[in-house]
């Protein structure tokens, strides 16, 4: 037995940039996708994740002094380091992911089968959010893995009855027959907009009140590109904080790179993890031929139509000012903004592409993001930090947070609910 | 001259990943030596208009506009049967040969 717990212990300690890779070689394996397609997958997702903490450092060694000082300057408290798709990072690295996978897929295939769901999750690499959620919880029980897997596959089944309610409107407007999109905070803001819309709709003067996506696109496009937002974020910061003309420059081109180079480094972990989950794609798909499925397929499918980055750009300067006046959140979203066209991607076949409705929805729909990423954040911090992240400085009371999954709506909710047995 | 195909969506993240995988694969089966497939965001598509070698886009999304070289819509790459997958994939076999 101490044989067992000193293996499993030392298997534990190699760090996840090692685990992770090990893990997905034997998953490749097992699905048969041929030993050089597993190797290459497993490594390369390694890479990704190691890409992926490296980036994370940068953003905590440039921004935490920053919004320490704007804090201190400003009088208001707003210290917590926004990390947002670092979650990815926690979802594929938690000791549990790969009993989640195999859990969700069994469960999502009887639910199939029994018709209680019409969704069918092919799409392994959007398990993250609920695989993210399950770090969370794992983080919140004091290194609970099998309280993990639970709330992660609770997380993913109620987003394939999501998927369920919202498939046949995105089909619609995207022209895309037999998709779904089952992904975490992008399918929970259709389901927001739908009342939303309903009242707005009912409001005289604002019914028909409309811009053109077109025209915003021209005039503010720029603003809508990453590296350019980073940039203009880093240099208020930096002004706002106090810093000397030279600080605030360079502060400016730290947060433009951690802008463009995040996403990036998460892109690399999917190029890993896709190839090696494509047979399970192929596999579930074959076997369910003949029923009326939705295929779930990733969010980033409905960012096609011009109201959706139109909508995002006027809502990136709005989101900064809200959290920055709202009192008790603590966290200002930067790298977070950029889940915003997801959101609005989901949103837009609701409001038929009106930018200003998309933009007023949106705004309501980012307030629980406010301050569930504040709620949230002891969690979310103690995840890193169990699996071998920025130790050091989170026990000199660095915070990460997040929107997208620290700020999620349902999964606050899932972790209120098993927070009750830690 | 090599041949460009740009897989675009709308993250870069995902969804382009699947299409590129496949068509790599096929160029690979086809001996197409000189087609680089290459995944993109939709956003940073202007950039790739320009080249001379770009013969293909693949789009994962509904697009709002046409451009002067031939689009496939992807989406079967990442819902569709393996039939419907090769389809697709003859489709992109025609164009590099008629380029």
């Amino acid at each position: 037995m101490e044989v067992l717990q000193s293996a499993v212990g030392w298997f534990l300690g190699l760090g996840s940039t090692v685990i992770v890779p090990i893990v997905l070689i034997i998953l490749g394996l097992i699905f048969r996708v041929g030993f050089a397609k597993a190797v290459r997958g497993g490594v390369t997702t390694g890479v990704g994740l190691a890409g992926l903490f490296l980036v994370v450092n940068l953003i905590i060694s440039a921004l935490q002094p920053a919004v320490q000082a704007l804090a201190t300057n400003m009088g208001i408290e707003k210290s917590f380091v926004d990390v947002n798709w670092a979650d990815a990072g926690i979802a594929w690295g938690w000791p549990g992911v790969a009993g989640l996978i195999v859990s969700l897929l069994v469960i999502n295939i009887l639910m199939v089968v029994l018709k209680l769901t019409k969704t069918l999750w092919t799409d392994v690499w959007s398990y993250w959010h609920g695989s993210a959620l399950a770090g969370f919880v794992w983080a919140l029980t004091g290194g609970n893995v099998v309280m993990g897997i639970a709330a992660g596959v609770l997380y993913l089944v109620l987003g394939s009855l999501m998927s369920d309610m919202t498939a046949k409107k995105y089909q619609e407007f995207n022209d895309m027959p037999g998709i779904g999109v089952p992904c975490g905070t992008t399918v929970q803001a259709s389901l927001f907009a739908m009342p939303v819309v309903w009242l707005l709709d009912r409001i005289p003067g604002l019914k028909d009140w409309d811009a053109s996506p077109d025209g915003i696109k021209k005039r503010f496009g720029l603003v809508g590109e990453p590296a350019i937002l980073g940039l203009i974020l880093g240099f208020i910061i930096g002004i706002a904080a106090g810093y000397s003309v030279q600080q605030w420059l360079g502060l400016g081109m730290q947060v433009a790179t951690m802008m463009v180079v995040l996403p990036r480094m998460v892109s690399i972990i999917a190029e890993g993890i896709v190839p090696i989950t494509m047979a399970i794609v192929q596999y579930m798909r074959e076997r369910f031929k003949d029923r009326e499925i939705y295929v779930a397929v990733d969010c980033a499918v409905l960012l096609g139509h011009p109201a959706v980055m139109a909508s995002s750009v006027i809502l990136f300067p709005l989101c900064v000012l809200l959290a920055a006046v709202l009192p008790g959140v603590q966290m200002l979203p930067i790298a977070s903004l950029a889940v915003i066209p997801f959101w609005a991607g989901a949103v837009v076949p609701y409001t038929k592409g009106n930018v200003i409705k998309t933009v007023i929805v949106l705004l309501l729909y980012a307030i629980p993001f406010m301050y569930f990423s504040t709620l949230t954040v002891d969690a979310h911090t103690e995840a890193f930090n169990m699996m071998g992240q920025y130790g050091d400085q989170i026990s000199q009371g660095l915070k990460l947070a997040s929107w997208d999954m620290g700020g999620d709506i349902l999964g606050f909710f899932i972790q209120k609910l098993f927070g009750l047995f830690s | 001259m090599g041949k460009l195909i740009v897989v675009a969506c709308g993250a870069g993240i995902n969804t382009s990943t699947i299409a590129e995988d496949s068509i790599r694969e096929r160029m690979a089966k086809e001996g197409f030596a000189d087609v680089e497939v290459k995944r993109i965001l939709m956003a940073d598509i202007e950039g790739y208009l320009t080249r001379s070698d770009l013969i293909l886009i693949v789009s994962m999304m509904k697009i709002f506009r046409t451009f002067e070289v031939p689009v496939i819509q992807g989406m079967p790459f990442l819902i569709g049967s393996q039939e419907e997958k090769n389809v697709l994939l003859d489709k992109v076999v025609d164009v590099v040969k008629s380029k």
